[in-house]
């Protein structure tokens, strides 16, 4: 008997949900055939804690802290894109100050939230010493954070007709220590990975995401850009005031893991740039409009949507003219990009599985919300 | 040709990479042994809620105005209280924080015009049963001692005086015309507060 006489048959692997390079709970089903994959089914939702429905039942107000838990790396980023849709729907005017203190808030939520992707991304791959670097790095971010609003992950720093807190004496001097620093420590990571031939052939033509594939699952933030399309909603669709600052949007060319990768590094660099142009041009006044007790906006629908770190999160407001909203449809970015790994993982080994799950930067609590 | 370039720029980036760590090897540790060093938390750390009192008298600065127990997402607050026959004043007789499901978003303290509530820098609640988590109003004020704090300046607008102003007129009126009816609209009012609460309660099981 040859060995081409044997018998084989596919077989189902479980991937998760307790497995650590998920990044979260989710559960993959995979279909293998040998070591390679031939298909891909996630099982998501063991994090769903209806927080749309939550929404419904809380004053405009009390939701705010909910929205830190949709998207726990980057709450500044979910704290922004809700009081925009309810200010929005209120009419309710924002002080110039707070307005800086917020995209202040927002890009430095966008730096920390890359570098945890970095450090996982990196680990998941098998190196540990950029997950030290990275997380050294954030928690610089995180103690500005603390020393601004109190805490590390939960912000709960912007409210409708502003922000909660000015920021401190000594948080200038910090912030602007860490962007001095920032731009040298970004290159020790790249020194580490960008072109670490380990690393290259782990990430290189791996997970490769087309264009076409991207626009027809509605795939936003660097994973699309990584793909060549040059989409921000900062410049495509300016809110708050990013359209007084001067940044690039960097993409990517083939779409694969190592484009994604490339893209993050370099918005790292073009959200420290957006953040050092706000703190110089930071203005006086007030930081909170002031908004009564029991806010009732008028009667209406709102839509907005911002740019999160991992890509375009909406929110669509229906009020009926009381204190809690009528419906609330929150849109994440991560439940989209997570809806291509059953194409790009496909034919490939289940170890570059990881790698390409890792690189689409999906966290779980917003898949499921 | 092109494995021989691919093969040096392979070494090449991973001496780079190398070279990184070893650097790193000659500086500081950065890492704290946590139980014997600690951080020292910032001023504006939100911990731990304790109720705070007055520095000279002693007594809870919480007139039982029930504003944190509405403002507060996760109903975690509760408070009891009840009318002092004589300073005719609320004061609250029991006011218990669950701690398990206070998610520390500092909405009562931003709600509380008589800076009562605050949220402090302490963090090590960790205790053997869930139950003790649920701290009351004796334990809360123990907690809120040695925090120091600012009072709260009231800012009142020009309006809200007038009303202000309006209506103790209407109770005196009423106070000169007899106690009894006096008593009557304060318990009306109880009532109506009384009320609230179980819609809230009912909301809450929908979820």
């Amino acid at each position: 008997m040859t060995v081409k006489e044997l018998k084989t048959e596919e077989f189902m692997v479980n991937m998760g949900p307790q497995h650590p390079s998920t990044h979260g709970v989710c559960k993959l089903v995979i279909k293998m055939d040998g070591e390679e994959i031939k298909e891909i089914t996630p099982h998501v939702g063991f994090l769903h804690r209806s927080i749309e429905k939550i929404g419904e039942n809380r004053t405009y107000a009390q939701f705010v802290p909910y929205t830190d838990r949709i998207d726990y790396v980057a709450s500044m980023n979910a704290n922004h894109a809700y009081v925009i849709a309810a200010e929005k729907l209120g009419g309710v005017e924002v002080p110039e100050r707070a307005e800086y203190l917020r995209v202040i808030m927002a890009e430095l939520n966008r730096i920390a939230s890359h570098l945890v992707w970095l450090a996982t991304f990196a680990i998941d791959l098998g190196a540990v010493t950029p997950f030290l670097y990275a997380f050294r790095e954030r928690e610089m971010i995180l103690d500005l954070f603390e020393m601004t609003c109190g805490q590390r992950l939960t912000y709960n720093y912007m409210c409708i007709g502003g922000v909660n807190w000015d920021i401190p004496k000594e948080f200038e001097p910090k912030l602007r220590e860490f962007l001095k620093i920032f731009p040298s420590r970004v290159d020790d990571y790249e020194d580490l990975l960008t072109n670490n031939p380990i690393f290259l052939y782990r990430t290189k033509n791996i997970g490769i995401l087309s264009k076409e594939t991207a626009f027809e699952y509605s795939v936003s933030g660097p994973s699309l850009r990584g793909s060549g399309v040059k989409w921000d909603i900062r410049k495509a669709e300016s809110y708050s005031i990013y359209d007084r600052f001067d940044f690039d949007i960097p993409v990517g060319y083939n779409g694969d893991a190592w484009d994604r990768y490339r893209v993050r590094m370099r918005e790292m660099r073009e959200s420290a740039k957006i953040v050092q142009q706000a703190i110089d041009g930071l203005p006086g006044g007030d930081i909170q409009t002031k908004v009564p007790r029991t806010w009732k906006p008028p009667e209406g629908e709102v839509f907005t949507r911002i740019e999160a770190p991992r890509g375009e999160m909406a929110y669509h407001i229906v009020s009926d003219g009381s204190t809690k909203p009528y419906r609330m449809k929150i849109r994440t970015a991560s439940f989209c990009n997570l809806q291509v790994l059953p194409i790009i993982g496909i034919n490939h080994l289940i170890a570059d599985l990881v790698a390409i799950f890792g690189s689409l930067d999906i966290i779980l609590p917003e898949v499921d919300r | 040709m092109s494995l021989v370039r691919q093969t040096t720029n392979g070494i090449y980036n991973l001496i780079l990479g190398l070279a990184v760590t070893v650097k790193h090897l000659f500086k500081h540790a950065i890492t704290l042994q946590y139980p014997k060093e600690r951080w020292t938390m910032p001023e504006r750390s939100r911990g731990t809620v304790v109720l705070l009192s007055d520095t000279e008298t002693g007594k809870l600065n919480c007139t039982a105005c029930l504003m944190c127990e509405k403002a507060c997402p996760v109903a975690a607050i509760t408070i009891e209280r009840e009318k002092n026959p004589e300073t005719k004043k609320f004061e609250p007789t029991s006011f218990t924080i669950d701690m398990g499901i206070c998610c520390y978003c500092g909405l009562c303290e931003k709600a509380c015009n008589f800076s009562a509530i605050k949220l402090t820098g302490k963090y090590e609640m960790s205790i053997y049963d869930k139950s003790e988590l649920i701290y009351d109003m004796d334990f809360l004020q123990k907690l809120g001692r040695d925090v120091k704090y600012e009072k709260r300046k009231r800012v009142v607008k020009k309006t809200a005086v007038k009303k202000a102003t309006a209506k103790p007129k209407t109770t005196e009126a009423r106070a000169e015309s007899g106690d009894k009816k006096a008593e009557g609209t304060s318990s009306t009012k109880d009532d109506g507060d009384v009320k609230e609460k179980p819609k809230n309660e009912t909301e809450e099981g929908k979820e």
